[in-house]
């Protein structure tokens, strides 16, 4: 009779993961919204849907004239659909030029129940330098979106 | 040859910058709505005016921050004001 070591150990394996769902060396899962662990679920549910750039707000916050396009006297609008429902979430924007520099960061703490649009906006008075842009949202510390944008000159 | 890409960085120090959303703040939790840092050459209407689009709100922001702005014409650049 031969004990097969591997064998054993595949199975302690196995009995270990029903119980704690360890085990998971690929395809890694996490919660993409997850917050800081170990505080109030507060935020757990809420998800970004979509990010939306343009020059103008409809009443509900979305975007109503949708671009990726800006001059550099334009304000620019990011309106940011969220789903799920949170005593308490924090949305943040960056938004960043080209060379990396960070052009404006702003926060929004929402109590969210079901879909919300949240709109951040920036404007320069004497214009944004023409370029290559991106705007990063993120819910609660943690990178949800990313939009690219440009300004032109014309 | 280096190519004429040597240009001194932008300032994005004025860049103006504001957001509202159809969620309600969690402020009657004690949480805090949006929140904006004063810049230098900022003024209550200024501020009232890229975040509500109406300067003559600035009201709404003296009385959501009257423990910190005792002169509705003085606030300090780094100042963090509650924005309801």
């Amino acid at each position: 009779m031969r004990f097969d070591h591997r064998a054993a150990a595949v199975a302690l394996c196995l009995t270990v993961a029903a119980f704690t769902g360890a085990c998971q060396k690929n395809g890694t899962q996490t919660s993409s919204t997850s917050g800081t662990e170990g505080t109030t679920p507060s935020a757990q549910g809420v998800q970004v849907a979509r990010v939306d750039l343009g020059t103008s707000l409809a009443n509900d916050n979305t975007v109503a004239t949708q671009t990726n396009t800006f001059l550099p006297n334009q304000t620019i609008y990011a309106s940011v659909v969220t789903n799920g429902s949170a005593p308490s979430a924090e949305l943040k924007t960056r938004f960043t030029y080209q060379d990396g520099q960070v052009v404006d960061e702003s926060t929004r703490t929402i109590a969210p129940s079901g879909q919300a649009v949240t709109e951040f906006h920036v404007s320069k008075p004497d214009g944004f330098p023409v370029g290559k842009y991106k705007v990063e949202v993120f819910v609660n510390g943690t990178s949800a979106a990313t939009k690219e944008f440009e300004v032109k000159s014309t | 040859m280096a190519d004429d890409k040597k240009q001194s960085r932008p300032d994005f120090s004025n860049v103006q910058s504001g957001s509202s959303s159809t969620a309600p703040s969690p402020a009657q939790d004690g949480g805090a709505g949006a929140t904006y840092v004063v810049k230098p050459g900022d003024s209550l209407s200024k501020i009232a005016r890229h975040h509500y689009g109406d300067a003559g709100q600035w009201h709404k922001i003296y009385e959501a921050n009257k423990d910190r702005i005792h002169d509705p014409d003085h606030i300090e650049p780094g100042w963090t004001l509650r924005l309801p």
